[in-house]
């Protein structure tokens, strides 16, 4: 029973951190219907930010998110005007190609620079958790989540209730009909694109505490992102969040019950059932 | 007359520049990659080897491959150093993985290989002429430090946390014959796969098994990642085993928080009364500013024989190779004989230590002929 407990927990509070990595590729994905495989990436630049604010500046992890997400905000606003934005109309395969590629180049450029070593930030509460009837909540991780929640709960307020929010979702919704109405939509694109990069960021930036860091950590993250969205349903924030509480949860569980080895595997597995009889998502609406 | 001296004189010179050509000796190492921080101690203890040997008039030149701790990388690097390099021997890989491909190619092109600091158990098993090993192989790893924790301790029970990879299959899988031979209760098996955030369900499962010991094997990243969700989840065994690797790090060494009384096997330490061993420990860190590992250790010793013996049979692979075998040494490791014994071929009979965190500094405290401190053990539950 105390296993199911700290595993349902656990898991719950590792999802908090995918649904944030998904929330930012589902916001690009329904703004500009491209899917931004350099999303990981984007994580692992907020990670490393971190990581040296934390070594040089002695900068709180769980501070540095407010230094972590305008600078990866206007990390993906540069990327979206240079690049993303030229590709819009493009084939989708050759979009898939172009996001991959940022995230080749990030990745190969953190190595260039930092060099392909493991990096740990220890703070003082890294090891450090909370008993909670019965099981033990690692304290970092509990201030992640309670960050990710506020951070979620800013941008759903922000999408529902501020103008800029109404002409994204508008946008959204449909482009061509947002522009008649008189939406500027490039700019939405490039809000949305360092809103998703900054997201990103956050999630890198909170992880880092209890996780290691280095080059190559984006890719794994972007395959979840990935998951979690095509879950929820592309184009859904809550459909998201969902998805990444679900996925974690889902890999808690089965590490504790089949196996630590197997948890890849379920994960793939629940994906692929969802994919075959949603395959719209748990939450999203079919598009044709 | 005149006209011959300039032609003498350039003809002694490329002689004494042919004699003179420093022995070329491969090393295969994870320079980058996950597996670096252990990585930079071979490459180091390398380095030092080198600037000995020069010191004893033994000029060797050494033709580094970075595997970055891949079996595939590792075997173009030999392919290539055997092939276009024309290396007398080669050292390394260090990783498991890395070794145990890099072996089969070693034989096939009949290169000398002195593998430093991979355990596997295979790697020197499989009948090799040209394969030798210079650490105590992953069978070892297990089994000293299950006698040690049993020269002060009555455990009952014990959990395997390790990674599912070569290194970490193969030093659980004989520990666990290990333990049971001696009577422990193995009441938990977890094989993880590294790279994941959390292990913490996977640990949770472990607790609930209640066991005494907890045997864990894993590179540097994810053995401070485990120690520290195992403490958050208040996992609080007698006594917290590790396979070497990630356990004898400077970077565990440092994580106060979390590492205090983890004992760990090791095949080397700077306390140890094997001549030379306090010395090396002090060059090291007064060249390289941190201490180094037992991998920097037998990295050393290894260049040292290779490059002595590869220099005595004037860098001929095949008269290297019988010299390497019928040889013996006495340096910072200890003795050193490449035997032939239960199985293994060429593998230097090298006896392990275990060592333990005590306020945040690594103690060698077993076999007690070796220690410079006791274990500390927390007495018997009733």
């Amino acid at each position: 029973m105390l296993v199911l407990l700290q595993s349902v927990l656990s898991g719950i509070l590792i999802g908090g951190i995918y649904a944030l990595m998904g929330i930012g590729l589902t916001l690009i994905f329904g703004v500009m219907r491209i899917i931004n495989f350099a999303q990981g990436e984007l994580a692992m630049v907020g990670m490393y930010l971190t990581f040296f604010l934390f070594k040089l500046a002695g900068v709180d992890p769980f501070v540095s998110v407010l230094l972590v997400m305008p600078a990866l905000f206007l990390l993906g606003a540069v990327l979206q005007r240079t690049l993303i934005d030229r590709a819009l109309d493009a084939l989708p395969q050759n979009q898939i190609l172009l996001t991959i590629g940022i995230g080749l180049v990030l990745s190969n450029l953190a190595m260039l620079l930092f060099t392909s070593d493991y990096r740990l930030l220890s703070t003082s509460y890294s090891s450090s958790s909370v008993p909670f009837a019965g099981v033990h909540l690692s304290t970092p991780l509990l201030y992640c989540f309670a960050i990710t929640l506020a951070i979620t709960a800013a941008l759903y307020w922000f999408l529902r209730k501020t103008e800029t929010g109404c002409a994204i979702r508008a946008t959204a919704q449909d482009r061509d009909a947002a522009q008649l109405m008189g939406i500027d939509v490039r700019r939405m694109g490039l809000i949305s694109f360092g809103l998703g990069a900054a997201l990103a960021g956050a999630a890198g930036a909170l992880i880092s505490p209890t996780y290691y860091i280095y080059p190559q950590v984006g890719s794994a993250f972007t395959l979840k992102a990935f998951v979690v969205v095509v879950l929820g349903g592309m184009g859904s924030v809550v459909g998201a969040t969902l998805g990444g509480v679900l996925i974690g949860t889902a890999e808690s569980l089965s590490a504790a019950y089949l196996g630590s080895g197997t948890k890849e595997l379920c994960v793939y597995v629940i994906f692929l059932l969802v994919l075959l009889f949603r395959p719209a998502g748990i939450l999203g609406k079919s598009r044709t | 007359m005149k006209a011959l001296n300039p032609l003498l004189a350039a003809s002694l010179l490329a002689a004494s520049a042919a004699s003179a050509a420093p022995l070329k000796i491969g090393v295969i190492n994870s320079m980058t990659g996950p597996e670096a921080p252990i990585g930079e101690n071979l490459t180091n203890g390398i380095k030092l080897a080198q600037e000995d040997l020069a010191k004893a008039g033994i000029a060797v030149e050494l033709v580094w491959e970075d595997d970055t701790g891949k079996p595939q990388i590792a075997l173009s690097a030999i392919e290539k150093l055997a092939t276009r390099d024309g290396v007398a021997g080669v050292v390394g890989p260090y990783t498991s993985s890395s070794a145990n491909a890099v072996a089969k190619m070693a034989e096939r092109y009949k290169v000398p290989l002195l593998v430093p600091a991979a355990a596997k158990e295979e790697i020197t098993r499989q009948g090799y002429k040209y394969v030798f090993r210079m650490n105590a192989p992953a069978n070892v790893y297990g089994s000293v430090i299950i006698d040690a924790v049993l020269s002060v301790g009555k455990p009952q029970t014990i959990a395997f946390i390790y990674e599912n990879t070569d290194f970490g299959t193969s030093t659980s899988k004989t520990a666990k014959e290990y333990a049971q031979k001696k009577g422990l209760k193995l009441v938990a098996d977890e094989a993880y796969s590294k790279g994941t955030p959390d292990y913490r369900s996977m640990l949770s499962q472990v607790k609930v098994a209640n066991p005494d010991l907890i045997f864990m094997v894993s590179y540097v990243a994810d053995a401070i990642l485990l120690m520290r969700q195992a403490r958050e989840l208040q996992l609080a065994p007698q006594a917290f085993l590790g396979g070497g690797a990630g356990f004898t790090t400077t970077e565990f060494a440092a994580e106060k928080a979390i590492n205090d009384q983890v004992l760990t096997s090791t095949q080397w330490t700077e306390n140890v009364s094997w001549p030379g061993a306090k010395d090396f420990f002090d060059r090291y860190k007064a060249r390289f500013g941190k201490e180094p590992t037992y991998h920097a250790a037998c990295a050393y010793a290894s260049m040292r024989v290779m490059a002595e013996t590869a220099n005595k049979a004037g860098g001929d692979r095949e008269k290297t190779r019988e010299a390497l075998r019928g040889g013996a040494w006495d340096g910072i490791l200890g003795p050193v004989k490449f035997e032939d014994y239960d199985g293994f071929t060429n593998q230097n009979h090298h006896p392990m230590l275990v060592e333990q965190i005590q306020a945040g500094k690594f103690e060698t405290v077993y076999p007690p002929t070796f220690a410079a401190k006791k274990i500390a053990y927390p007495p018997a539950k009733k």
